[in-house]
């Protein structure tokens, strides 16, 4: 470790990358959460204490130990030749991103942490080198991604409910037909949990091996699920039992979305500050770097804090209003949006794992599933997508220039 | 705030279920005055009638709160407007209970001859089982949308429509015989008696009347 102290910018980088962090843990924890939360599968006091715990293991263990200290290629780094520029310009990007980030959570939107940042870096980006320096392509499959991800979502949504509707729900015996399909469905969730977490938790490549992975969580779920449901589930309202069977489920697919939340999101936070990092230590400005240890349990340790101290009061909220979900409909709507962003993410497909759900949430209301889903909200979340990325690099614009004049 | 609570709005179902507890509690309420009503007990049937004219408020109120949170802002799984009339018609329901209690209140009835009396007794009961049913239907449609719209809970639903239907029916032909009665009694009533039964018979018929047009806009609601 080196001398954190001796560095002002770097501890400046530090204690910024860290208010981030304590933001996507405010801002995504909470949204990742709340559909189990909301059918009632968990309580808000459990939300928190897997989420905190989750997200920190998911950081400190499974996040990747390089980063691209340019978030996905945005702007060309090759372009930035003083070290100074990259350290301003992190500051700036980060401090862009965490605020925006803070005013979403405030007005109660889920946008995109991914979004954020990448707003971050094309503010100062520009105000430093001008138009060409922007990935135009990349940012324009960010773009994309705000159209394909609810989309997408939607519809594997409304495929995923009324496949299970029709399967149990319309069964003329709706538990016997849960103990048959049920286990299917869960086997399937968990080929797709297993799949991700060779994928994104473990950051793997290997498509075959991923879904070796896949298919051992499926069978062993689907196994251990009809074991258990052949055994202890009592038929009184049939719809109500079904319901129990689904929550337990979403009680463990929540605990994967956490944890795989905390492997991705955590580089939101950390990308740039290993780029000063690196600028620090070894005083040139790589494309990629390798990211110490600490500096991930710190941004682990951010994403904790986050979900601790504001996301409890969200969960609380999300608890108690939301009553009008029920745990099939909260399955499939984490099922159908894992799916989308396994199946999206292999064909190279630009998507955002907060615009899914919302996506999903429309997709099981689609399927006359919801009994009553807000339009207006549904318009100002749209909105707030696509202000995500100008808004952060305006405000990362405005930071990176005083920076400037001020360092 | 927070997005997820705000997404998820409050779902009318429930409400809608709560008022239907009301316009019943209503007409059994209704059902106690005509019974009292029958037995010439007039000043503990004022008290009935009056508690109809309360419960029909209450229910009026419920009726406001439900319109104004229907905004069109809600996306939901069956269409705005069939529950807008949907609403209309059961809080309809209340309305012809408490005509009837106006009815009640007017004048203390001396001499009707008991087949009419027994007659309108009759129509009471059975204005009750239609307001249970539609109770029951609007119930059963929150079942509906709870499986997803199944075919089983659908045709739970149709059998109750059906019954609404028939109890309406029953109404109908009760009312026939009243007015057929009247007329065979004329020499015995005065004017104003005669004035006053067939207008509690036609407030009575009107309730399970309602009662179908409800249950005619839930089975709109099942369909789309």
């Amino acid at each position: 470790m080196i001398d954190v102290f001796g560095d002002p910018w770097l501890l400046i980088t530090i204690v910024v990358g860290l208010f981030m962090a304590w933001a996507i843990g405010a801002n995504d924890a909470a949204n990742s959460m709340s559909t189990a939360v909301g059918a009632g599968a968990i309580t808000p006091k459990q939300a928190v204490l897997i989420a905190g715990v989750l997200e920190f293991v998911g950081a400190y263990f499974f996040g990747k130990s390089v980063t691209e200290t340019i978030r996905k290629g945005i702007i060309d780094p090759s372009q930035i030749t003083e070290p100074t520029v990259l350290i301003y310009g992190s500051i700036a990007a980060l401090l862009a991103a965490a605020l925006w980030l803070l005013i979403a959570t405030k007005f109660g939107l889920p946008v995109s942490t991914t979004h954020s940042i990448i707003g971050g870096i094309v503010g100062y980006g520009v105000i430093y080198a001008g138009m060409d320096i922007v990935n135009w392509s990349k940012l324009g499959q960010v773009v994309l991604s705000w159209i394909l991800s609810p989309i997408f979502g939607a519809i594997m949504a409304f495929v995923v409910f009324k496949a299970i509707s029709k399967s149990i729900l319309q069964s003329k015996d709706p538990v016997k037909s849960a103990k048959r399909y049920a286990p299917v469905w869960i086997g399937l969730a968990f080929v797709v949990i297993g799949t991700m977490f060779y994928i994104k938790t473990l950051h793997g490549k290997e498509l075959a091996t991923a879904l070796g992975y896949g298919a051992m969580a499926g069978v062993l779920a689907f196994i251990v699920s009809f074991i258990l449901l052949r055994n202890h589930v009592k038929a009184t309202d049939p719809y109500w039992s079904v319901e129990g069977i689904f929550k337990r489920v979403q009680v463990l697919t929540s605990c994967y979305v956490a944890l795989s939340h905390g492997a991705n999101d955590v580089a939101n936070a950390i990308g740039p500050v290993a780029a000063v990092y690196a600028v620090a230590t070894m005083g040139l400005a790589g494309m990629k770097v390798p990211v110490p240890r600490w500096i991930l349990a710190m941004g682990g340790l951010g994403i904790a804090l986050g979900v601790a101290t504001y996301g409890y009061k969200v969960m609380e909220t999300v608890g108690k209003k939301i009553t009008e979900l029920t745990n099939t409909r909260g399955f499939s709507i984490d099922f159908a949006a894992a799916t989308t962003v396994l199946i999206a993410s292999r064909l190279g497909m630009p998507i955002s794992t907060t615009h899914t759900v919302v996506g999903a949430v429309i997709g099981v209301g689609l399927a006359r599933g919801v009994k009553a889903i807000n339009k207006d909200i549904v318009k100002d979340i749209i909105i707030s997508w696509f202000i995500t990325v100008p808004v952060a690099a305006i405000i990362s614009a405005m930071l990176f220039k005083v920076l400037m004049i001020v360092g | 705030m927070q997005v997820w609570t705000k997404l998820f709005a409050k779902s009318p179902f429930k409400p809608m279920t709560k008022h239907a507890e009301v316009v019943l509690q209503t007409v059994e309420t209704l059902e106690k005055a005509i019974q009292l009503w029958e037995e010439g007990n007039y000043e503990a049937m004022r008290k009935y009638a009056l508690e109809v004219d309360r419960l029909e408020d209450v229910a009026d109120r419920i009726k406001e709160e439900i319109r104004d949170s229907l905004s069109s802002k809600l996306f939901m799984p069956v269409n705005r407007g069939d529950i807008l009339r949907y609403l209309h018609m059961q809080d309809k329901i209340a309305d012809a209970a408490e005509d009837t209690a106006k009815w009640l209140l007017v004048k203390e009835p001396n001499n009707i001859p008991v087949e009419i009396k027994e007659c309108i007794v009759k129509m009471a009961m059975e204005s009750i089982k239609a307001a249970k049913l539609v109770y029951e239907a609007i119930v059963q449609m929150d079942t509906v949308i709870e499986s997803g719209f199944s075919e089983a809970e659908i045709k739970k639903e149709y059998e109750i429509i059906k019954q609404i239907e028939s109890v309406e029916n029953k109404i109908d032909g009760l009312d026939t015989k009243l007015m057929q009665s009247v007329f065979e009694n004329e020499d015995k009533l005065s004017w104003g008696t005669g004035l006053y039964v067939l207008n509690i018979a036609r407030t009575l018929s009107n309730i399970s009347d309602k009662a179908k047009d409800a249950a005619e806009r839930i089975r709109l609601m099942m369909s789309k």
